[in-house]
C-alpha cells in the first residue's frame, strides 16, 4: 500500500483488498458451498458483498460465485445471512487461516 | 476423546468471560478461537460503557493500562445536511451531578467511558481465563456440535477432533455455527441483523488529543448515523443497516460520511490516514433469541444480546458469559445438565441489570428504524436541529440579517413549521415509551403543574381536585 493515497477522498479510488490483510500460506478450505440450482437469482447476495465476489452475469438467472473468493473474502457472512433460498452455506475459513483484522 | 465440564465455541469477550467464571467455578474449561492470536478476526466499536466502572471495575483498571486506551466523556453529534453542510453540533454533557452516579475508588465515573480495539481488549479478558484455569484452543474453528437423543454432548472442529462436555457454550458471534448446528435457531431473520462496515484511519497521537480528546463522534444526517470511535493513535468510523432494508453496496454507505467537507477537514486536522477496512454483522433486535437447549447455552451476540437501542453488546457479552457458566456449575453440581437447569439461564439474564435492557427492545428498535436510518426523516429532524439551535441563546444575538426581533422570528417561524411534522413521529415512537418515566419523576412533575394550576386559581377551591386530576393524567393513583 502507497502511504501516500490513504486520505478519505482516495478511498473512492481504491480497492477495498488494499486496506484488508491475511494470513499468508494458510489454507483457508472451502468455506462457501454454492448450490446453484436453489438459486433464485434475487440478486441479494450481489448487493450485500462488499468485495463483488457474487455477480450476476447478464442473461443467466442465477448468481455466480468469483473462484477468488478464498483470497478475498472479508468472512462477513453476509451473503449467507441474506439468501432466503439456503443457496449459499458459509462456515468461516480453516483455524489459523483467512483475514486478520489488525485495528478491530 | 477429551472430555471437560464446559467446552465453549469463541473466545470473543462473551466466551473469554464465560471461560474465567467456569474455570473460577472449578469446572474443567476449554475454549476454541479459529483465529491464531485471541481478537485477530474482531472488529466493532468498541466504546466500553461507563458502567463498566460498576460491574467490571477490576477489568477496566487493566483497560486503561492497554495500548489503544482513550478516556471518552462524551459524544459530539455532527449534525450535516443533505448537501453535507455541517449545519451544526450538539453534544451530550458533563455534570458533577450526572457524573456521580458511579463511583469508584472516589472518583465519579458516571460520565467517563472507554475506547479500546479489540485486538487490546480480547487478548486481555482471554488472558484473565487462562490464569484462572481454563484451556485456551487457538487457530481452531468449530464445525459442528455433538449430538446425543437430541442434546447437545461436546464440539467438534475442523482438525475433526471431538470434544465431549457436559455442557456446550455458543460465544460464536453473530454467525454462530453452535446456534445453527444446535437446533436452537436458523439464520436470523433479515429485521435481526445488521452489516456494519467499518474504516480504520491511523492519526496523530497529540493532534487526536488536542482535536478530538476525550470524545466520541457521531455523524448524523439523511445518510443514517456513523460513529467515530476515538482511540489512542486512531480511529473507526462505520455504520451499518438492517438487512432486509439493505440497498447499497458497503462501501458505498461509507462513502456517503467520506465525502463531507467536515469529515474531511477533521481528517487533515489530526493527520488521518485509512489504514483498514472492515465489515462485520450485529445482531440488532428487540429482545434476544432462544437462549438454550439441551446441553446448550448461547451468549453474546450468538444468542442476540446487544442493546436494541444502539447495539453495544461487549458489556452484554461479558454478563451472558458470567450467567451460562454460573448456570453451567449448577447443572454439573446436580448432574441435570438438561433444559430443567439451563432455563435456569434465562431466568438469570432476565433480571436486572441485563434484562432491562430489553423491557423496551420493541420501542427502541421502532424508534430508531423509524428516525436514523429513515432518510426523508432525518431530512426534516437535521432542519428542526438546526433551527432549535437558532432559538438556543446566544444564537439569536449573532443573526444580523435583519433587526433582531424580525430574524428571531423567522427562526421561531420555521422550528413552528416543523414541529406538526415531528410531533407525528414523536406521537407514535415516543411517548410509547412514557411508561418508562419513574414515580418519583411523575411525582415531581404532578406536583409542579398542580402547583401552578392551584397558584392561579381563586383562594377558596381547594387544591386536591386539581391535584387528583393532575395526577390521574400521569398514571399516578
Ligand atoms: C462494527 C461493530 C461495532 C460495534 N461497536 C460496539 C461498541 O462500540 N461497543 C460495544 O459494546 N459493542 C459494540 N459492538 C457489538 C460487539 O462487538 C459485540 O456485541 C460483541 O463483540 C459480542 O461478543 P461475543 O463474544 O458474543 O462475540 P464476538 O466478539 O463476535 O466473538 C466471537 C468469537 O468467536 C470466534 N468464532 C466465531 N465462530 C467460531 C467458530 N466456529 N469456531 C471458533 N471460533 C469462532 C470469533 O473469531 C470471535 O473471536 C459492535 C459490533 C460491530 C460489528
Ligand atoms: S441471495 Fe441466494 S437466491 Fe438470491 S441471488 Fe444470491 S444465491 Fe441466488
Ligand atoms: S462472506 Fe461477505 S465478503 Fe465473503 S463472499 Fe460472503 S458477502 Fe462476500
Amino acid at each position: 500500500m502507497d502511504n501516500q493515497i490513504t486520505k478519505p477522498e482516495d478511498f473512492f479510488k481504491f480497492k477495498i483488498k488494499d486496506f484488508a490483510f491475511r494470513v499468508e500460506g494458510a489454507d483457508p478450505g472451502d468455506f462457501i458451498t454454492y448450490t446453484e440450482s436453489k438459486c433464485n437469482g434475487c440478486g441479494e447476495c450481489v448487493l450485500v458483498c462488499t468485495v463483488n465476489l457474487w455477480s450476476m452475469p447478464k442473461d443467466a438467472k442465477k448468481a455466480k460465485l468469483s473462484s477468488k473468493y478464498k483470497d478475498v473474502c472479508m468472512e462477513c457472512a453476509a451473503c449467507y445471512a441474506v439468501c432466503d433460498k439456503d443457496a449459499i452455506d458459509f462456515r468461516y475459513p480453516n483455524g489459523g487461516a483467512g483475514i486478520i483484522i489488525k485495528h478491530g | 476423546m477429551a472430555k471437560y465440564d464446559v467446552a465453549i465455541a469463541g473466545a470473543g469477550p462473551g466466551g473469554s468471560y464465560a471461560a474465567k467464571t467456569a474455570a473460577e467455578l472449578g469446572l474443567k474449561t476449554v475454549f476454541f478461537e479459529r483465529s491464531r492470536k485471541v481478537g485477530e478476526k474482531n472488529a466493532s466499536g468498541c466504546g466500553l460503557g461507563q458502567r463498566w466502572w460498576r460491574d467490571f471495575p477490576e477489568i477496566m483498571e487493566k483497560v486503561e493500562k492497554l495500548p489503544s486506551y482513550r478516556d471518552i466523556h462524551s459524544c459530539i453529534f455532527k449534525i450535516v445536511d443533505e448537501d453535507d453542510n455541517l449545519v451544526t453540533t450538539i453534544s451530550t454533557t458533563k455534570t458533577k451531578k450526572d457524573a456521580e452516579r458511579i463511583m469508584y475508588k472516589g472518583i465519579p465515573r458516571a460520565m467517563s467511558g472507554t475506547s479500546i480495539y479489540r485486538c487490546d481488549l480480547d487478548p486481555l479478558l482471554a488472558d484473565l481465563a487462562c490464569e484462572a484455569g481454563a484451556e485456551l484452543r487457538t487457530s481452531t474453528l468449530v464445525t459442528d456440535v455433538m449430538k446425543e437423543n437430541g442434546r447437545v454432548t461436546g464440539l467438534v472442529t475442523d482438525k475433526g477432533e471431538k470434544i465431549e462436555a457436559d455442557i456446550v457454550i455458543g460465544a460464536d458471534g453473530a454467525h454462530s455455527i453452535v446456534a445453527i448446528k444446535s437446533g436452537i435457531r436458523k439464520r436470523w431473520r433479515k429485521d435481526q441483523i445488521t452489516l456494519i462496515p467499518q474504516i480504520d484511519f491511523k492519526c496523530n497521537e497529540q493532534r487526536l488529543d488536542d482535536v478530538i480528546g476525550p470524545a466520541e463522534w457521531v455523524w448524523f444526517g439523511p445518510f443514517c448515523g456513523a460513529y467515530q470511535v476515538n482511540f489512542r493513535d486512531g480511529f473507526h468510523l462505520g455504520l451499518g443497516q438492517w438487512l432486509d432494508i439493505w440497498a447499497l453496496k458497503p462501501a458505498d454507505m461509507i462513502k456517503r460520511v467520506l465525502k463531507i467537507p467536515a469529515f474531511q477537514a477533521m481528517c487533515r486536522a489530526v493527520d488521518a490516514e485509512m489504514r483498514e477496512y472492515q465489515i462485520h454483522m450485529l445482531p440488532w433486535m428487540e429482545k434476544p433469541g432462544k437462549s438454550y437447549a439441551d446441553g446448550v447455552m448461547l451468549i453474546g451476540d450468538a444468542g442476540g444480546f446487544p442493546c436494541p437501542l444502539e447495539g453495544e453488546g461487549v458489556w452484554h457479552a461479558c454478563f451472558t458469559g458470567k450467567y451460562a457458566a454460573e448456570t453451567a456449575a449448577e447443572a454439573i453440581s446436580n448432574g441435570d445438565p438438561t433444559t430443567r437447569t439451563l432455563q435456569k439461564y434465562e431466568a438469570k439474564w432476565r433480571q436486572p441489570p441485563l434484562g432491562l435492557e430489553y423491557e423496551y427492545g420493541k420501542e427502541f428498535v421502532a424508534l430508531w428504524k423509524n428516525s436514523a436510518f429513515n432518510p426523508e426523516f432525518m431530512k426534516k429532524m437535521v432542519q428542526f436541529l438546526g433551527e432549535l439551535q437558532w432559538l438556543n441563546f446566544p444564537s439569536p444575538i449573532f443573526d444580523w440579517s435583519d433587526d433582531h426581533m424580525s430574524s428571531f422570528n423567522d427562526h421561531l417561524g420555521h422550528v413552528l413549521d416543523l414541529l406538526p411534522e415531528l410531533s407525528e413521529f414523536a406521537e407514535k415512537y415516543v411517548i410509547p415509551m412514557k411508561r418508562g418515566i419513574s414515580d418519583t419523576n411523575r411525582e415531581k412533575i404532578a406536583n409542579m403543574i398542580s402547583g401552578s394550576i392551584s397558584a392561579k386559581l381563586p383562594g377558596f377551591i381547594p387544591d386536591w381536585p386539581v391535584k387528583s386530576i393532575v395526577r390521574k393524567k400521569l398514571g399516578l393513583k
